[in-house]
């Protein structure tokens, strides 16, 4: 019964262990190295030989979902805001994107809001559609706090079934947990 | 050959019957699950019965030995260990061969003929009892060649109801989400995973299936009008009732053993709480107070109680309460995520998930006082437990091919076996009454 558990601990630290090992590993090359200029020249910016190739960490991958609800970010005047896992806390950089968009919906008397509540794959389905649901709320209570009339808000919760971008760790999760705004005509 | 491999056949029986309550060690290929289950023998189903060849009795005969196989409670012996050809016995003629069966310690046997005239099939099933040499009853089975696997489905759970006097599970189904281009669609499949069929299509989310306990409707939460309110299909007629569409959700629907009460969740005031209504749709009664998360409602086999979801200690553990909503208990202590709490039809045990051991979601059960858990699954990420209405089985989803899939399993976590293989994302499993 403990074998799987066994199994999947050894693979966990791989994945997260390896890129720092990696970047580390690959830092003390270059300033291990400072006879060889053509290491050193580019910066750790620039796209060095082979093996500089590895220093930069690879960027993500993300998919965008071919998924009717999922906006991207940019799109419209509000600003998306991102929660901790399980969590509807709004944390400092998500007030200060509320702020932002109470001063929009101030200067748009006319326009009104829904407020979509999202959470990461993590959890089950029916407990992340109430988690939604509060993260909903949550921002919704601080735009009428901040001044603006609660009736021009509405809310969904969608829990974790509309992902806006695809994956299984933390850099597809972050995006994930999410109030997103869309205006209403 | 024969000879001997039916005398190893002999061999292992006795010693497994030697080894009752002793031995779990039995390291034959027969595990130690067979040392409860009836020895039985499968035989006729000629081919000559039916016209084109023997397609459609190979494939009724694989049915049957499958079906009584997964019922947990057969061990379906191999023709070759039988002193007679299986294949050959007629209908009718089947007692000529008891006899012999009672020497090899054959406890059961079913004998079946499968004839056809045009596109209509016969399926004809008779079962004994070998070592009391008695008839114990039979069942004739009329359909077009097309409902085969149905037909042995219905043999297979009359021959459970005749040696145990329980109902057997062949003729149930699962019901599930799957989630594809956009759309999370509810799909109903035989609880072998055969012959999956829409049951929503509405290009909307739709979630949380639920069968009502006379499996003649399924609840379920859908987007298609945009909020997601609690809708009733009925599974004979195809209409769809709209039964709860309060602001906000209305989601994660159970039902009480009876069928008059629908637990849910709905969020219109203030957190996410739980209550009960009628499936018509009122005497809405509220069940849960305050800003927490209640969800994922099942009741006990009394009816009495309810089992659920909740963050009102600070992170989603499961709780016991009464009908009134009180006597409070919570289940779970150890890992920081316990939920998808399901109650064991026979009572005795509840079925979750838990993240406990680190590195996602395992099936675990424990009694319904929250104590001797057990972890039931370990390959994958697995969740959503869902149990048989027989309780030997449960239902669950599972991402170890790399995607969620539907498996199911033994209660004890033995024969784990994938049913859904789409290409899409399925979960949410519910097994039909």
């Amino acid at each position: 019964m403990v074998r799987g558990r066994e199994a999947r601990e050894q693979q966990w630290p791989g994945r997260r262990f390896w890129g720092p090992i990696l970047i580390v590993g690959a830092a003390l090359l270059l300033t291990g190295c400072p006879k060889k200029p053509e290491v050193g020249a580019g910066g750790p910016g620039a796209a060095g030989g082979p093996g500089a190739e590895k220093v930069t960490p690879a960027k993500p991958i993300t998919e965008a979902p071919v998924e009717p609800g999922a906006k991207p970010t940019a799109e419209g005047p509000l600003k998306d805001v991102f929660f901790d896992f399980d969590k509807a806390v709004l944390r400092d950089d998500t007030k200060q994107a509320l702020n932002e968009n109470i001063q929009w919906l101030k200067a748009n008397p006319a326009a009104r809001t829904m407020v979509e509540g999202h959470c990461d794959e993590r959890g089950t389905n029916e407990y992340n559609l109430g988690l939604g649901d509060r993260r909903a709320k949550a921002v919704r209570d601080y735009l009428a706090a901040g001044g603006v009339d609660a009736k021009r808000i509405s809310m969904i919760s969608y829990g974790e079934e509309r992902p806006f971008v695809l994956g299984h760790d933390e850099s597809a999760w972050k995006w994930n947990r999410r109030g997103h705004f869309v205006i209403q005509k | 050959m024969t000879r001997l491999a039916r005398i190893i056949w002999l061999l292992v029986l006795s010693s497994g019957l030697l080894a009752v309550g002793a031995s779990a060690q039995v390291d034959i290929t027969v595990t130690r699950t067979v040392i409860q289950r009836i020895p039985i023998a499968v035989v006729g189903l000629r081919p000559s019965g039916v016209s084109g060849g023997g397609d459609l009795v190979a494939q009724a005969l694989s049915v049957l030995v499958d079906d009584l196989e997964f019922s947990t409670v057969f061990e379906v012996l191999p023709a070759s260990f039988l002193p007679f050809d299986a294949r050959q016995v007629r209908l009718g003629e089947e007692e000529k061969v008891l006899p012999s069966l009672n020497h090899l310690k054959v406890q059961a046997m079913v004998v079946a003929e499968l004839t056809q005239q045009g596109k209509d099939l016969t399926l004809e099933g008779r079962v004994y009892n070998v070592s009391r040499g008695v008839f114990l009853g039979g069942k004739r089975y009329l359909g077009e060649v097309t409902a085969i696997r149905s037909m042995v489905h219905r043999l297979a759970d009359e021959v459970v109801l005749r040696l145990t006097g329980e109902r057997g599970v062949a003729s149930t189904r699962i019901a599930y989400a799957s989630a594809e281009k956009g759309a999370t669609e509810l799909y109903l499949m035989d609880y072998d995973g055969h012959n999956p069929t829409i049951a929503t299509g509405n290009r909307s989310i739709n979630l949380s299936p639920r069968f009502s306990p006379d499996a003649k409707l399924l609840a379920y939460t859908s987007y298609r009008d945009g909020n997601p309110d609690l809708y009733l299909l009925n599974l004979e007629t195809g209409r769809r009732d709209k039964v709860s569409a309060s602001p906000g959700l209305n989601i994660a629907p159970g039902w009480s053993p009876t069928g008059q009460w629908l637990a849910l969740s709905l969020s219109k005031d203030g957190g996410t709480n739980l209550y009960l209504m009628r499936p018509t749709g009122g005497a809405l009664r509220r069940l849960t107070n305050g800003h927490a998360i209640s969800v994922s409602p099942s009741f006990s086999p009394n009816g009495r109680q309810i089992v659920f979801t909740s963050d009102r200690g600070g992170s989603p553990q499961i709780y016991m309460m009464d009908l009134e909503g009180a006597n409070l208990e919570r289940l779970t202590f150890e890992g920081e995520y316990n939920a998808s709490a399901r109650w064991s039809p026979r009572g005795d045990k509840i079925a979750f998930a838990s993240n406990r051991g680190g590195g996602g979601f395992q099936i675990y059960l424990m009694n319904p006082n929250g104590t001797g858990v057990q972890q039931i699954t370990t390959v994958g990420v697995n969740e959503d437990p869902a149990w048989s209405p027989d309780g030997r089985h449960l239902v669950f989803t599972s991402n170890r091919s790399g995607r969620k899939d539907i498996y199911v399993m033994h209660a004890d976590g033995s024969g784990q076996k994938r049913l859904t293989r789409s290409g899409s994302k399925s979960f949410a499993p519910d097994w039909s009454p």
